[in-house]
């Protein structure tokens, strides 16, 4: 089971991140709980400036950036590893 | 009767506009600055920028910074608005935080560019340096005049600032950024070594003057007014522009599944519109006149140098990034730039030249304050403050309101008010309000004032007495802060 928190204000580029992440996670059939953090305080918590940022079991992943579907997939596999 | 033809005249009239604007300002202005900016969101590291904005900088860099960063980073809201609340609330200090605020949507390059090709180079020029000097200028009276609070603030949140990791711009970014600078040069300046034809070709296509004939009828052509009109030419990049939206729909719209041939068709469109954009075409009773510009092959040897860089050095996530975030902003700006551009024609048929004339006809403080309150309390979206400005500077506004205007419509709006609130507080945003108000009237009263001819020295000079002033009333309240700040130090 993994966390998934995406940071971000809630513009076009946040839900582009959750968008290939839940379709990440449904290809490799990973339960995943998604969960959206929009406070400008609780995302300056996790360190990040540029928006969206990708936090995946309370490890922060990526920000700024949108990755691919396939580059999502690795992250996802490294933290099911991880757990 | 009367009521059909004068809502057919009203709709004509937002038709035309539309038309002639894709035509004659969107292609190598728009186009490129839209890459531009995608570009400078994907491939420029924030962390670049932002660590000079820390606590501990000197004020001499970390203001320019944070004006740098703005001109930089932030092209629509949903970037400024997170960078301002990341850069305040991690400790960089309500100063370089509000010039940040104030220098972006004000001065980045779309703004810029548009406002170049639009209404002029000079105004530009305008709109960037007095941005410049007053988003610093109010950045420094925000941070005295709530210095008190600023230091109270937790100061360990520095650190973050200190922290960011060094992470340089690869060397081929940047220079793909400035070939697109070039290139966007190449295909907006108006020198005659680019303007002019070096070559002419003869194209037989039959009708092309019927067509022109066509055209001229349906967007009639009214300098004095400000009616542009269309062009064969136009109407081809017309066309073009049509089929780079449908093709970016299919290719940009799943770039994170990989590029596609939908991708590949957008890309190869873009090269052909602006291609076709920097030729210069004239319809004659024999067919076609092609004229290769100078314009031409300076846009044909930027785009082959762009090819180079980006199959060559940049790597596919770069190359992804930059597409995505120009297509994001394309999606997000350009309809709302088309619906502004269409209603702006409408309106124009409505408002009497008269209006504007008695209002901000003349560079009075009267006029620039107008400017300044229609600036607040109409709120529109990014880059559609330009075309409004057209209008009313067609139907007589003096180019000072104009300015004064240009320089409060995109810093303040309703919405940007309520961000703020939520953010900073209702006191400080109130004052930034004021402050903004003040200095864009003062920055219109100043530029319409040597637009009318005042003496170029005596505009400088009154400029620069303005500013001492300024400098001076606020060092003399630092100066009276300093033993406050010494003693709250030491209780502490």
């Amino acid at each position: 089971m993994l966390t998934i928190k995406i940071l971000g204000p809630g513009c076009a580029n946040c839900k582009r991140l959750e968008e290939i992440a839940r379709k990440a996670a449904s290809d490799m059939n990973v339960a995943a709980e998604f969960v959206k953090v929009t406070d400008y305080n609780d995302i300056l918590a996790y360190g990040v400036i540029s928006t969206p940022g990708l936090v995946i079991n309370e490890k922060l992943v990526s920000s700024g950036r949108i990755p691919t579907t396939a580059t999502m997939t690795n992250w996802l596999a490294d933290a099911l590893k991880a757990s | 009767m009367e009521v059909v033809s004068f809502f057919a005249n009203i709709v004509q009239g937002g038709l035309g506009n539309l038309a002639a604007y894709l035509a004659a300002h969107v292609i190598l202005c728009l186009l490129p600055a839209f890459y531009i900016a995608g570009a400078m969101t994907a491939l420029i590291p924030k962390e670049t920028v932002t660590r000079f904005l820390g606590r501990n900088t000197r004020q001499i860099v970390s203001y320019p910074a944070a004006s740098l960063a703005g001109g930089l980073l932030a092209v629509c809201s949903c970037t400024i608005v997170p960078l301002f609340a990341g850069i305040y609330k991690k400790g960089a200090g309500i100063g370089p935080a509000i010039t940040f605020l104030f220098f972006a949507p004000a001065a980045n390059i779309l703004a810029l560019v548009y406002t170049g090709s639009v209404i002029g180079v000079d105004l530009a020029f305008a709109r960037f340096f007095l941005s410049l000097a007053f988003g610093v200028g109010i950045g420094l009276i925000m941070a005295l005049l709530f210095r008190s609070e600023d230091a109270a603030r937790d100061m360990a949140t520095n650190q973050m600032f200190a922290a960011q990791s060094i992470k340089g711009m690869s060397r081929a970014a940047l220079v793909f950024l400035l070939v697109w600078v070039a290139l966007l040069l190449f295909g907006t300046l108006k020198l005659d070594i680019l303007t002019g034809s070096y070559r002419n070709v003869n194209l037989p296509v039959a009708g092309a003057q019927e067509f022109q004939a066509l055209l001229d009828r349906l967007v009639p052509v009214d300098a004095s007014k400000g009616e542009e009109g269309v062009s064969v030419q136009g109407a081809i990049l017309i066309l073009l522009l049509a089929a780079i939206g449908l093709t970016s729909w299919r290719g940009f719209e799943r770039i994170h599944d990989g590029f596609g041939t939908w991708t590949r068709a957008a890309i190869a469109l873009t090269v052909l519109t602006l291609l076709v954009a920097a030729l210069n075409l004239q319809a004659t009773a024999a067919g076609l006149r092609v004229g290769f510009s100078g314009k031409f092959f300076g846009v044909l040897l930027a785009l082959a140098a762009l090819f180079q860089i980006g199959r060559a050095y940049l790597t596919e996530d770069e190359l992804r990034d930059w597409l995505w975030e120009s297509w994001r902003f394309v999606k997000q700006i350009f309809p709302l730039l088309l619906l502004g551009v269409f209603l702006v024609g409408v309106i124009r048929v409505l408002i009497r030249p008269q209006w504007i004339e008695a209002l901000a006809g003349s560079n009075s403080v009267l006029g620039n304050l107008t400017g300044v309150a229609f600036g607040v309390f109409m709120y529109f979206p990014t880059l559609v403050e330009v075309p409004i400005a057209k209008m009313f500077l067609s139907l007589g506004m003096h180019r000072g309101p104009l300015l004064a205007y240009l320089m409060a419509d995109p810093e303040l709006s309703l919405q940007s008010i309520l961000i703020l609130c939520a953010i900073i507080g209702k006191l400080k945003t109130w004052t930034y309000v004021g402050w903004v108000a003040l200095f864009s009237t003062m920055a219109g009263f100043i530029y319409g004032a040597w637009v009318d001819g005042m003496n170029l020295g005596f505009v400088v000079l009154s400029f620069a007495l303005f500013l001492t002033v300024l400098a001076l009333a606020l060092w003399l309240a630092s100066q009276r802060n300093q033993p406050e700040q010494a003693g709250q130090a030491k209780s502490s």
